[in-house]
C-alpha cells in the first residue's frame, strides 16, 4: 500500500523558474494585487 | 422598540452586532453577551504559537467599541433559552451568568425579541484522553493564551535543538472528528520555519498528523484548482510541498489517547500506532458550547433547538441520507432556527447537515471523519446576512428572511501563512467555490467553480495575509468606513 509519506517521497519540487518566481519582489507586487482583486470579488459575490 | 440580543462576540456574532447597530440605529436595542472582555483575530493566533507577534497584537477590549457604538454589552455566558417565556411573560429570554469580575456569577434572565447564537465552539479537549494544555500532554493556538503557552514550549524544544538533541515536533488534529485542519497545516509549517531560522532544521522531525484522508483535503474533500495556468488537485500540490519543506505527515488517523511524549493513534485500516514526540500541538475537536433550552412549563426542549452535537438547528436539511445523496442545497441559507422564527444560528454555532469530505471508520466503528470547516469568511458572510434579516424584519414588517449566504454558492479564501517576514515570508494562497461542491452546477470540476478554485504559493500571498490581519482589525474595531471590508 501506498501511504501518504511514499507519495510525499516522489512528490515533484518546484523548479528553479518556480522558486524564483515566488519570491521575485515586482511578480510577486503584482500577484498581490490580483490576489487582493480576487479576495474582494469572492467576498463581494458571496452574499 | 425592538431588542436584539447576540450571543457571542466572535467573528460571526461580533459581525452581526455591528450591522444590525448599523441599520436600527438608536430606536432599537442590540445587546451583544460574550463571556471574554476581548475581541480576538483568531486566525494571527498562528504567530503568537511561533512567537512572532505578541498576544497583545490579535485581541482588544470590546467595552469601548460597543460603548462608541451604543450596542449594550453583557460580559456573562449564556446558559439556557426560554424561547417562549417562562409562567409570567411569553417574550423570549435567554439566561445568563456574569463573568465579569465586578458581578461574576450572578445570574439574570435578558427579554428578546430577536436572538443570534454565535457561541462559536467548545474546545472539546476532553474528548480524547490527554489532549490539550489544561489536563493534557500537548499544547494549542485555539486562544491566544494557549498560542503563548505553544509558544514558550516551542522555545524551549528550540533550546534543546540547539544543545545537539535531536527533537521530534507532531502538528496536527487531537481526535478522528476534528475540523480546523486548515489553522493545524498553518501552524505546522510556521514551526517548521521557526526551527530553520533557528539553524536547528536538520535535528528536529517535523510530522504532520490528521484525520484528512489526504494532504489537501482540509475538511472539504479537497479541491482541484488552477496553480500557474495548470490543473493540479490539492493533494499533488500539498505533497510537493511538504517534501519542499522535509516534513513527514500521517493521514488517515483518529487519535485516541495522549501519554507524556506519546501520541497513541488508529488509522483507518485499524492498525493502532504510537508516535513519539517532544513538542505536539494537536487542535482539539470542537462542539456546542452546551445551552439548554425550556418551554414556559420548564421542560426542557434542548433537543428541538440543538442537534446532537450541541450546535444550533437551522433551515438545513437534516434528513440522513448515504454520503453520495447529499448535495449542496441541503446546506442553509438563512440560519433561521425552523421551531422559532425569531432565532438563528450563525458560525461554527450552526449545525451542518452533514460532512463535507467523506466519512470513514476503523473496522471497530471509530469515525475518522473531518468535520465541515466554518471558517471566518463565511462565519461573517452569515452574521452579516442574518443582521440583515432581522433588520428588514424589524424596520420593513418582514414575514421571512430576506437574506441569504449558502455555503452551496459561497466562496472561502485560506491563506495559510508558510512563514513569516517581509522578504522571507511565504504563503499559500486557495480559493474555492463553492465551500460544498455542487455538483449539479460544476460537474466536471469535482463540484466547485474552476475559475474562482485556484492556488498559489508565494511572498504575495504571505503580505494578503498580513494585510487581512490590520483589515480585520480595523474592521472590528468599527473604525471610520469599517463597513465597506468585505467579510
Ligand atoms: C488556530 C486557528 C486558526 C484559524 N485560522 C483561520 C484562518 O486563517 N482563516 C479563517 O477563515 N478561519 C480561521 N480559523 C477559523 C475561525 O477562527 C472561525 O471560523 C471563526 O472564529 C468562527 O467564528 P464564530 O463567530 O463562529 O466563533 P468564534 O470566533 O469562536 O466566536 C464565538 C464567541 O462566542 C463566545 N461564547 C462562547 N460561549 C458562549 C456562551 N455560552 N455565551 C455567550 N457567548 C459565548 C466566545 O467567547 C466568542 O466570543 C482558525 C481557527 C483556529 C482555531
Amino acid at each position: 500500500m501506498t501511504t501518504t509519506q511514499d507519495r510525499i517521497d516522489r512528490a515533484p519540487l518546484p523548479g528553479a523558474a518556480e522558486l524564483a518566481r515566488r519570491s521575485n519582489l515586482g511578480v510577486q507586487l503584482l500577484r498581490f494585487l490580483m490576489l487582493n482583486f480576487t479576495m474582494y470579488r469572492l467576498a463581494k459575490s458571496s452574499h | 422598540m425592538a431588542r436584539v440580543v447576540v450571543l457571542g462576540a466572535g467573528v460571526s456574532g461580533h459581525t452581526a452586532a455591528l450591522y444590525l447597530k448599523k441599520r436600527l440605529g438608536r430606536d432599537h436595542e442590540v445587546i451583544v453577551v460574550s463571556p471574554g472582555s476581548k475581541w480576538n483575530w483568531i486566525p494571527s493566533n498562528i504567530w503568537v504559537g511561533v512567537g512572532k507577534m505578541g498576544a497583545d497584537k490579535v485581541v482588544f477590549p470590546l467595552a469601548p467599541i460597543y460603548r462608541r457604538k451604543r450596542i449594550e454589552f453583557h460580559q456573562a455566558k449564556a446558559v439556557a433559552l426560554y424561547p417562549d417565556g417562562d409562567a409570567h411573560n411569553p417574550r423570549g429570554q435567554v439566561e445568563i451568568v456574569y463573568t465579569d469580575p465586578t458581578r461574576v456569577g450572578t445570574t439574570e434572565r435578558l427579554g428578546y425579541d430577536y436572538l443570534i447564537n454565535a457561541t462559536g465552539p467548545q474546545l472539546n479537549f476532553a474528548a480524547t484522553p490527554g489532549l490539550g494544555p489544561d489536563a493534557g500532554n500537548t499544547v494549542s493556538v485555539c486562544t491566544p493564551s494557549h498560542a503563548v503557552g505553544a509558544a514558550k514550549r516551542l522555545a524551549e524544544v528550540i533550546t534543546t535543538l540547539k544543545a545537539g538533541i535531536p527533537q521530534t515536533l507532531v502538528v496536527g488534529v487531537g481526535h478522528g472528528t476534528c475540523t480546523c485542519e486548515g489553522a493545524a497545516f498553518e501552524y505546522a509549517f510556521n514551526v517548521e520555519q521557526e526551527l530553520q531560522g533557528a539553524g536547528v532544521r536538520d535535528k528536529a522531525e517535523v510530522i504532520y498528523l490528521t484525520n484528512e484522508h489526504e494532504l489537501g483535503d482540509f475538511g472539504v474533500g479537497g479541491m482541484t484548482f488552477n496553480s500557474g495556468g495548470a490543473r493540479v488537485t490539492s493533494e499533488a500540490w500539498m505533497e510537493s510541498l511538504f517534501r519542499e519543506r522535509r516534513m513527514k505527515a500521517i493521514t488517515q488517523a483518529a487519535v485516541t489517547r495522549i501519554d507524556p511524549g506519546v501520541i497513541n493513534y488508529t488509522q483507518i485500516d485499524g492498525t493502532e500506532n504510537t508516535q513519539k514526540f517532544d513538542f505536539a500541538m494537536l487542535l482539539p475537536p470542537f462542539r456546542g458550547v452546551g445551552l439548554k433550552a425550556f418551554d414556559r412549563t420548564g421542560a426542557e426542549i434542548t433537543d428541538t433547538i440543538f442537534a446532537p452535537s450541541g450546535f444550533m438547528r437551522v433551515d438545513a436539511d437534516y434528513t440522513a441520507k448515504p454520503f453520495d445523496e447529499w448535495t449542496a442545497e441541503d446546506w442553509p441559507k438563512t440560519y433561521q432556527n425552523p421551531t422559532y422564527a425569531n432565532m438563528f444560528g450563525v458560525g461554527i454555532a450552526f449545525a451542518p447537515p452533514h460532512a463535507i469530505s467523506r466519512p470513514y471508520a476503523t473496522p471497530g466503528g471509530l469515525a475518522v471523519a473531518p468535520a465541515p470547516p466554518r471558517t471566518g469568511m463565511p462565519s461573517g458572510a452569515m452574521g452579516k446576512v442574518v443582521a440583515m434579516t432581522i433588520a428588514d424584519m424589524i424596520l420593513k414588517g418582514a414575514l421571512a428572511p430576506t437574506h441569504h449566504a449558502s455555503m452551496g454558492e459561497m466562496a472561502a479564501a485560506c491563506i495559510a501563512s508558510t512563514g513569516t517576514g517581509l522578504r522571507r515570508g511565504t504563503a499559500a494562497a486557495m480559493s474555492m467555490s463553492p465551500i460544498v461542491p455542487d455538483n449539479a452546477r460544476y460537474p466536471d470540476t469535482n463540484g466547485r467553480d474552476p475559475r474562482t478554485t485556484t492556488g498559489e504559493i508565494g511572498l504575495a500571498a504571505h503580505w494578503v495575509k498580513r494585510v487581512l490581519h490590520t483589515m480585520f482589525l480595523y474592521k472590528a474595531k468599527a473604525y471610520p468606513f469599517w463597513y465597506l471590508i468585505p467579510e
